[in-house]
């Protein structure tokens, strides 16, 4: 009703203003995301078809590549050349969001009928989140649990492991080195993604990113350097990413390998053996769980000289989420959005987990230096699985350097 | 005027325009963002003046945290590592298939033509195979030394700490092998035939020959090589985050990948700055190695 | 007795030599035909267990790299076009006197030198943004590629100059001649094949220059063939197949242009031209 009104009042006064000016021109609305470089994504479809109706708005759309995003940004910011609507990674969120480079779209939210702030899960909503206000909305979500080859288990006898203990027993009946088959494969790599597998090991031990040292974690990585030096685990997790670990396992070189949702698609197509997943490990039987919360949100930049519009182009994404699922593959973050079956056994049964799996997912941040503190998160773990430190020396470290960035 | 035009077409001031003109344009696009980086590095910097030249001064701040980092030594030893390890691989095997391809036998330049192809790959390219060469569970490197009984066990060229920054040495010795071996055959080419024949009817050996007549009569060629291969060395940027992006636990980082780190992945732009400023010293040091071999020309 | 048989021996031992130094370049072919998670097998296959030659048309479709060819083709040509014009004037001179000025001259353009492109690239993003310049995109990333591949250039091209001989100048000089005409007509015919490989050289540098063109070329129609590389990383998987197809048909062209004028360069290179 006031929108409404609003418009009619910017309408009326732009006409009067204008007087006997031709019809109003449209309005450009720049989009930036990852999307739509090898095959297409939701933001470059939903931009060309929001261009496509004939509403005054038209949407330009850039792709930009995932590891320059945050920079490319960052310069176009700076430089006052920023997109309308950017899209991010969500640990990187709060970079922008803190310092107001997003727009405050709380009020607008508020008002809206196609975007209800209710129905997003708790994860994803905190990482668009800063000091109360709502800097953006969820675009999609992803998460990580435990892929098993269920051949390799079954002919060991041994059922999918609920705990960690249970995981390096597992992996230590598995592991079969002369036909060069390892226990379990993960990603410790040095980046991001070393810190997306290992942050939940330490938040189920009751810490979080402000505090790192937990015993849980000590334990946790003591475990997994046993393992790597027993040959269980290839010492190449120091350097794989997520996607090519699993590739491993793929390939029948490791019986299990954690990592997400993504790798499903190329899991039905390439594995030729039967497999499943299941919940992350915990440290005891109905012990806290937690997960990593991966996937990207949407933000309008607070310097867009349009925000009506470019909310109501949000507004367009946003409505567009019961399409994620059956044309991308990705997850909603909102809870009332069906997800369709696929009709392929495995990949169902692997979607249920991993959406039982999104309710313990919990967000990187927010926190503007996030990616120092997560420089310090995984920088620790990597020291203490190649033996440079022990665990507890390589914890506190991550821990002082994580208190200077805090305080 | 016309002592200008004339000074311009026939005296000192032609000179001047054709240097001139070059060093205003280098100094445009490459000193003016030098001393950006410069002055970078002695303030504090956030997106929201990134784009500006004023801004709280931070001192020597940056430079006192930098070098408070953890991993400031091990990057510091790494680079060091990495820049003579890399000039002297590249350098030697060059030397020694210049050495070689001077003799004289079919195809002979044909095939030293095929060593320069490694010249002509992009850096990133490069960088995407030998990740893949190096891997250590599925990696051909592996494969080949087990096959041959060189190694027993997997090396994890990658992820062991000891064997990373040796791993990015060897695929940067052999993109800069290439470079190396052309300039030094090009040197080789120019020394008089006469004067080894000369040495040998007075006995010389082949030893002997090389450090009395190649050695000194290729003193410029040696150093514009060493000063170009530390630079492009300290310059090599693609293979590091397609090989080990600096890890694991920072055992194969160095200065150039470290300062962009700093910058593009924790957007801390003042420390990026502050740790480039910090290479200057290298570079200074390939600078008058290379204006001091100059000394030694002879114009033909 | 006889010394025949030596450079036959010499002959196979460069070949096992160049064999040696090109796997990278065969290993980068395999692994483009091997299947998706073919090439994460361990021990690794040496040849492919069921080559897929079709992903190179695909590639190319998909990534529609008959553009980003283009593009750096039109990228390596002006590079190598700026470098040429203001390096060569530059080189000779520096080649010409022997002094304490050129001795500075020279310091400060390797000095230039010292920052990485990648720390580079955010003042000069600066810069080109206050000049308008990032509306020429390709035309900016000239400017600052010719910038990186100048000091290359000057050095190599003055050891060239070095080598002329200084007496046909002044001959010309003396004749009558301009210090124009002495180096258009003289000079510079002389040092003409060290200039030619050179440029080349410079050429096929710039051909794979990606740093500066990531981030000042937006708009996909206008970059280079090693951005388009870059969109195949993705934030959770890599098409290693598509990079390695993609890489293949990237290097190929610049390869066989380079097997088809090694002759020629190594040549210019060798043949005292350069010193």
């Amino acid at each position: 009703m006031t929108r409404n009104l609003r418009i009619l009042l910017g309408a009326a006064s732009a006409i009067a203003i204008a007087g006997a000016a031709a019809a109003q021109e449209d309005v450009t609305i720049t989009v930036w995301s990852i999307d739509g470089d090898d095959r297409p994504g939701p933001s470059d479809t939903f931009s060309a078809e929001f261009s496509e109706m004939d509403n005054g708005i038209t949407v330009d759309y850039r792709v930009v590549p995932f590891d320059e995003i945050v920079n490319e940004t960052l310069r176009a910011y700076a430089t006052g050349n920023a997109p309308d609507i950017v899209s991010l990674d969500n640990p990187d969120f709060a970079l922008f969001s803190s310092r107001g480079a997003f727009l405050d779209i709380t009020d607008m939210v508020a008002e809206s009928d196609v975007i209800d702030q209710d129905a997003y899960f708790e994860g994803p909503l905190n990482s668009v989140m800063w000091d109360g206000r709502l800097y953006g909305v969820g675009k999609y979500t992803d998460t990580i649990g435990l892929f098993y080859n269920a051949d390799m288990l079954e002919e060991a006898g041994i059922e999918p492991p609920q705990t960690w203990a249970e995981f390096e027993e597992a992996a230590r009946a598995l592991a079969d080195p002369e036909a060069g088959v390892y226990g379990a494969t993960l990603s410790a790599r040095g980046n991001e993604e070393g810190t997306f597998q290992f942050l939940p090991v330490i938040q189920m031990s009751g810490g979080s990113y402000e505090n790192v040292n937990t015993e849980g974690a000590r334990e946790w990585l003591t475990m997994v350097k046993g393992m790597i030096d027993d040959g269980i685990m290839s010492q190449d997790v120091l350097s794989l990413g997520q996607w090519d670990s699993t590739g491993t396992f793929n390939n029948g070189n490791a019986a299990m390998a954690i990592s997400g949702p993504w790798e499903i698609d190329r899991m039905v197509e390439d594995a030729e053996f039967d497999w499943g997943v299941t919940l992350l490990p915990t440290f005891e039987e109905g012990a806290e769980r937690s997960s990593a919360l991966g996937g990207f949100n949407l933000g309008i930049m607070s310097t867009t000289e349009h925000p009506e519009e470019a909310f109501e182009v949000l507004e367009y994404f946003v409505s567009q989420d019961d399409r994620l699922f059956p044309e991308f593959g990705y997850l909603p973050t909102r809870g009332d959005v069906e997800l369709p079956e696929s009709g392929v056994p495995l990949k169902d049964a692997a979607l249920t987990l991993f959406q039982e799996q999104l309710q313990y997912a919990q967000p990187r941040g927010p926190h503007p230096d996030w990616q120092q503190i997560s420089k310090a998160i995984y920088d620790a773990e990597q020291a203490a699985l190649t033996g440079q430190m022990t665990p507890d020396e390589a914890l506190s470290q991550a821990q002082s350097t994580i208190d200077g960035i805090l305080n | 005027m016309r002592r200008i035009l004339s000074s311009l077409t026939d005296g000192k001031g032609f000179d001047l325009l054709l240097v001139g003109i070059t060093l205003i344009f280098l100094i445009l696009l490459a000193g003016l963002p030098l001393v950006y980086n410069v002055l970078l590095s002695f303030q504090e910097v956030d997106m929201f003046n990134l784009a500006a030249f004023s801004r709280p001064w931070a001192g020597l701040d940056n430079y006192r945290e930098i070098v408070s980092q953890p991993e400031f030594g091990l990057v510091m030893r790494n680079t060091g590592i990495f820049v003579f390890g890399s000039i002297a691989g590249q350098f030697a095997f060059g030397f020694a298939l210049a050495i070689f391809f001077m003799a004289k036998f079919p195809f002979a330049s044909t095939i030293r033509g095929l060593f320069l192809v490694s010249w002509v790959m992009p850096g990133l390219v490069v960088g995407a195979i030998w990740g893949w060469i190096l891997a250590g569970d599925f990696g051909v490197l592996n494969a080949v030394l087990q096959g041959l009984g060189i190694i027993d066990e997997t090396m994890f060229w990658k992820s062991d700490p000891a064997l990373s920054i040796w791993a990015v040495t060897m695929a940067n010795i052999w993109l800069g092998l290439a470079f190396n071996m052309m300039l030094l055959s090009v040197g080789l080419a120019a020394i008089p035939r006469d004067l080894y024949e000369a040495a040998e009817l007075d006995g010389a050996n082949g030893f002997q020959r090389f450090t009395t007549i190649t050695v000194p009569m290729m003193r410029s060629t040696i150093g514009a090589v060493l000063a170009l291969g530390l630079i492009y060395t300290l310059q090599q940027f693609d293979l590091f985050p397609a090989i080990t992006e600096g890890g694991p636990a920072n055992s194969s980082n160095v200065a150039q990948y470290w300062a962009w780190q700093w910058s593009f992945r924790i957007f801390d732009f003042a420390k990026g700055a502050t740790v480039s400023v910090m290479m200057l010293a290298f570079v200074l040091i390939a600078s008058a190695v290379y204006v001091w071999s100059t000394r030694a020309e002879v114009r033909g | 007795m006889t010394r025949a048989p030596v450079p036959y021996l010499l002959l196979v031992l460069a070949l096992g030599l160049a064999a040696l130094y090109l796997f990278p370049l065969y290993w980068m072919y395999v692994t483009s035909l091997k299947g998706g998670s073919e090439i994460f097998a361990s021990p690794p296959t040496f040849w492919p267990r069921d080559p897929d030659p079709s992903i190179y048309p695909e590639t190319w479709a998909r990534r529609d790299m008959s553009v980003y060819l283009w593009n750096s083709f039109v990228i390596g040509s002006g590079v190598t076009a700026l470098t040429v014009l203001l390096g060569t004037g530059c080189a000779y001179v520096l080649a010409r006197y022997r002094s304490a000025w050129i001795d500075v001259a020279l310091f400060v353009i390797l000095m230039l030198q010292v920052l990485p492109a990648s720390v580079m690239i955010t003042p000069i993003y600066v810069g080109f943004n206050q000049l308008g310049l990032l509306d020429y995109p390709r035309f900016a990333v000239i400017l600052a590629t010719a910038a990186k591949a100048m000091p290359f250039y000057i050095v190599l091209v003055r050891a060239t100059f070095m080598n002329v001989p200084r007496e046909l100048e002044e001959a010309a000089l003396v004749d009558g001649n301009s210090r124009w005409g002495a180096f258009f007509f003289i000079v510079l015919p002389l040092a003409r094949n060290g200039i030619l490989v050179l440029a080349i050289l410079t050429f096929m540098q710039a051909f794979g220059e990606y740093i500066y063109s990531k981030s000042i070329i937006t708009t996909p129609a206008y970059q280079p063939a090693s951005v388009g590389l870059s969109g195949f990383l993705g934030p959770n998987s890599t098409d290693w197949n598509g990079i390695m197809a993609y890489a293949a048909i990237y290097v190929t062209p610049i390869v066989a242009i380079f097997v088809l004028l090694q002759r020629r360069i190594v040549a210019g290179l060798t043949s005292g031209a350069l010193k």
